[in-house]
Parts: structure tokens; sequence; C-alpha cells
């Protein structure tokens, strides 16, 4: 599959003015999955994806790490306590926040070229 | 080994020389019948007196002074233990003994009793003589089976001693024929009698006894192996308690890294970890506290999650695919997709759950390790 440009982390900061938690590494995005709920997340996620969900609960850095996915987006502004962003960083899961909802963060995501 | 056909025909043979000719006629006789290989007997003063010492025999050169190791080999276990096994481990004891005054006819009883063919004969505890089955046939041939046994038992009386090797009575049976000897102890008391067969039981038994030694040395061996194999068997007991949300996830954690560490596949680390995370995630949001026990060893990692209740009402319905009863702070936090118990059985290679209202919940999963197959 190609990748545009814009599937790569850093440059998906732009179109949902997202901040980052943890550090960010340039990584191209296996694609993204959009869940709030954490069995279902585990059960349909596909590794290396982008995951978005307006979950900040500490669950959330063990189902990604579970599944092995690159990074976590927050919507709605929501950002987890400092511990787990910390947690996140140790298990190498990059944490970003995305003041915008989850609707117009997946059209905006789809748009840049995140399939 | 000489045909057991041979032996009885030999023995019957020179039983009919000796009584005929005496000893030396017979022992030309029995050296003629056992052929060059039998060594010519010693004296009779040396071998047919009860208080004859020990010869020394010389254990098998092949063991000692052997020019190579194939010609070692050639000496059997057997070989070496009728070195190593005396008279007195072979023998009958005690022996069945009659006296002078009994009749033959008595004799005859005791022997079919006891199935024996020999009965020693004592007079105030010192043996006297002996009856043979063929003096028994005699006697009822001669029509004097009622007598007494004193004129008729043989007064010569080749004995063995107890602590004689078992090569050496093995060498007195060739030797006189006969098919048993006598066997007194250091004070010349009677303590046994021995046969052939004796000798061949008591090999039989040592080596049979040598054979479950090896076996259980085997044995030992395996269960050491096994105990190495358990030693890579890690165990993890995991409490879980009610709502700990908080600590949801270390248990998987924990798995992923023994699994990882043992270079178990992505696909197969993940199933385990899903497995481990929704059974610890049940515990939490619906049960009264339980316990994980996740056990990894070389084939699979089996995670058995046993909760105190309050039970699953309707088990079908809760293997449902989206059906929960999880509360309403568990569903903000992301549970309560009624996804666990299925995600858990679609990532399990062996998955079983047992519930009862009012008791409480036993689920156990397994997944090999080696399964090639991607699950997730």
């Amino acid at each position: 599959m190609k990748l545009k440009s814009a599937t790569k982390l850093p440059a998906l900061l732009t179109c949902v003015e997202a901040r980052p938690l943890t550090d960010l590494a340039e990584v191209e995005l296996s694609g993204c999955y959009i869940s709030d709920l954490l069995s279902d997340v585990l059960a349909n996620a596909r590794p290396g994806v982008l995951w978005v969900t307006i979950q900040i609960h500490r669950n959330v850095v063990s189902v990604a790490s579970m599944k092995d996915i690159t990074a976590v987006l927050f919507t709605c502004g929501r950002k987890p306590e400092q511990d787990i962003i910390a947690e996140a960083a140790e298990k190498g899961i990059m944490l970003l926040s995305t003041p915008l909802t989850t609707y117009e963060t997946a059209g905006k995501l789809w748009k840049a070229g995140l399939r | 080994m000489t045909p057991a056909v041979t032996i009885e025909k030999r023995k019957a043979a020179a039983k009919v020389e000796q009584n005929a000719h005496g000893h030396k006629r017979f022992r030309a006789v029995h050296a003629r019948l056992t052929g060059a290989a039998c060594k010519p007997a010693d004296p009779p003063e040396m071998s047919l007196e009860t208080g004859a010492a020990e010869k020394p025999v010389t254990p098998p050169p092949a063991v000692e002074s052997a020019p190579n190791a194939a010609e070692k080999r050639q000496v059997s276990f057997a070989q070496i233990l009728v070195f190593e096994l005396r008279v007195r481990d072979a023998m009958t004891s005690p022996p069945i003994t009659a006296t002078a005054t009994d009749s033959l006819r008595s004799i005859q009883h005791l022997m079919k009793a006891h199935r024996i063919s020999g009965v020693p004969i004592l007079a105030n505890d010192v043996l006297v003589g002996i009856i043979s089955i063929e003096d028994i046939i005699n006697a009822l041939d001669g029509g004097h089976i009622n007598e007494s046994v004193e004129p008729w038992m043989s007064r010569k009386i080749v004995t063995l001693r107890d602590h004689f090797s078992l090569v050496r009575a093995v060498a007195e049976f060739d030797r006189h024929g006969y098919g048993r000897f006598p066997v007194l102890d250091a004070n010349n008391q009677l303590v046994g009698v021995i046969t052939r067969g004796d000798i061949t039981v008591c090999l039989m038994h040592h080596l049979e006894r040598r054979a479950e030694e090896a076996v259980a040395k085997e044995a030992a061996l395996v269960a050491t192996r096994a105990a190495d194999e358990k030693a890579h068997r890690i165990v993890i007991n995991t409490d879980v308690k009610s709502g700990d949300f908080e600590s949801a996830g270390k248990l998987s954690q924990r798995i992923r890294e023994v699994l990882r560490a043992r270079s178990v596949a992505p696909e197969i680390l993940r199933r385990a970890a899903i497995i481990a995370y929704e059974a610890e995630t049940n515990i939490i949001i619906h049960s009264l506290g339980g316990r994980i026990t996740t056990s990894i060893d070389a084939i699979k990692v089996r995670i058995r999650a046993v909760d105190r209740g309050p039970g699953i009402e309707n088990v079908d319905l809760a293997m449902q695919e989206g059906w929960s009863t999880a509360g309403p702070l568990a569903r903000e936090l992301g549970f309560g997709a009624g996804m666990g118990l299925p995600n858990i059985k679609r990532c399990a290679d062996e998955f079983t759950i047992q519930s009862e209202l009012g008791g409480g919940t036993r689920l156990q999963a397994a997944v090999f390790l080696h399964k090639a197959e991607t699950r997730l």
C-alpha cells in the first residue's frame, strides 16, 4: 500500500491541530482505528495504527501496548494524567491530544490521506 | 549352555556308573560325557568330604586381563554374578528333611508334597544320608517302599559349604551329576539344599533386580529432566480486586515480557496478553474479586481465572458479543463493551467457562506457543 507523506506522524499534527504529549518519532502509520471501547480495540485494531479515542484512562496505554499500537490521539482536548503519559513513553507509545471532536478528527485524517 | 535334556541324560548315566563302579569310575565317565572343557576332578577327599575347604576359584580371566574391550564385553553380567553370589544366596533354606527311622513311603509323600527330588536324612541333627527320587523308584520297584529309610539311603554324601561361590556349585553339579546338594555351614550344620534350579532362579532374580535398578536409574533421570522442564515453567498468581481499574494490564504486561524473552511469535504473544487482560478486567468490573493463575511452559500459556462471585446468570448470553452488565463507571472508562468473553474465546486455543449465580465463575483458556496460525 502506497502511503502519502501525510500518513507520517508529525505531519498529521498540523491537520488536526494536535499537540504531542510524548516525544514523537517520524514513523509511518499502518492506518487508523477509532473506538472508545477497549475490548473493541483489542479485538479489531491492527498493529501499527493510530488510535483515536476520548478515553484517557491508564488502560488505554495497556491496550495500546498489547496491540502494538503506534500512537494514541485523544480528542476533545483531553489529556491523561502525567504518570500515564510517562508510562506510555516508557512503553514506546506516542500520545497526542487534539481540541477537535472525534468526528472532526476522523474527517480531517481521512482527508489528509490516512486510510 | 548344555541343553537340559543332555544334562538329565548325563546325570542318569553318571548315576548308573557311580552305583556300579564307585566314584573313580564315575569321574572318568563324567569327564568323557562333559568333554575336554571339563577339568579333571579333585581327589575325592577334597571335594566329596563335607569338611572340604573352598578351593579358590579363579575369576574369569577376560575381566582382569582382557587384551581389548571387545573381549572384555564377552563376560556377561551373569558370569560375574556366579562368582559374587554364594551358595547360601541360592539354596532353599531351611531344608525339608527326614529321619533315618522314617519310612520310604513317608519320604515319597514328602517329595510329592514339596515337589522335591531329594531329602537329606538326619540323625540327632547330623546329616547321615540322602534319599533321592531314584531311591524311591527303586523301592517301589523292589517292593520295600514301606520299610524304613536307614538301609536304603545313600551314605556317601557330597555336600557344599554355604560360603561356596555359585560357580563352584555349578562345577560340583557338573562333576557329580547329582540333582541336589545338602549345604552345611561352618559348624557342619545342615542349613539348606541347593539344586541347579535354585542357582538359575537366584541368578534370574539378581539379574532382574539389576535390570530394575537400571530402570529406576533411567526413571530418576527422566524425573530430573522433567524437574528441569518444570523449572522452566513459570507460574504467576495474581490476586485481582474488584473495581481496581488502575492495576489492570500489569499481568498481561508480565506475560508479554516472559513470552517475548522466549521468542514467542508476536501474534501468539498478543493473544495470550489479551486473554489475561480481558479475564482480569472481567474480575475487576463484574466480580467481588478473584485470582488469575497463569502458567507458562514450553508448550503453552494457561490462564485460569477464578472469582468469588456473584456468578453469571446466563453464560450463553454473556458469550454473545455486545451483551454486558457493566456498570456506568466501567462503561465510562471504556469497559463494558460486551466483548470480553468473546474476545477471550477468539484468542484462545482452548477455552472453558463455568459459572453459577450465587457461586463464582471459573474461566480457563490456553494458548499454544508454537502454533503458526495467526488469530488476530
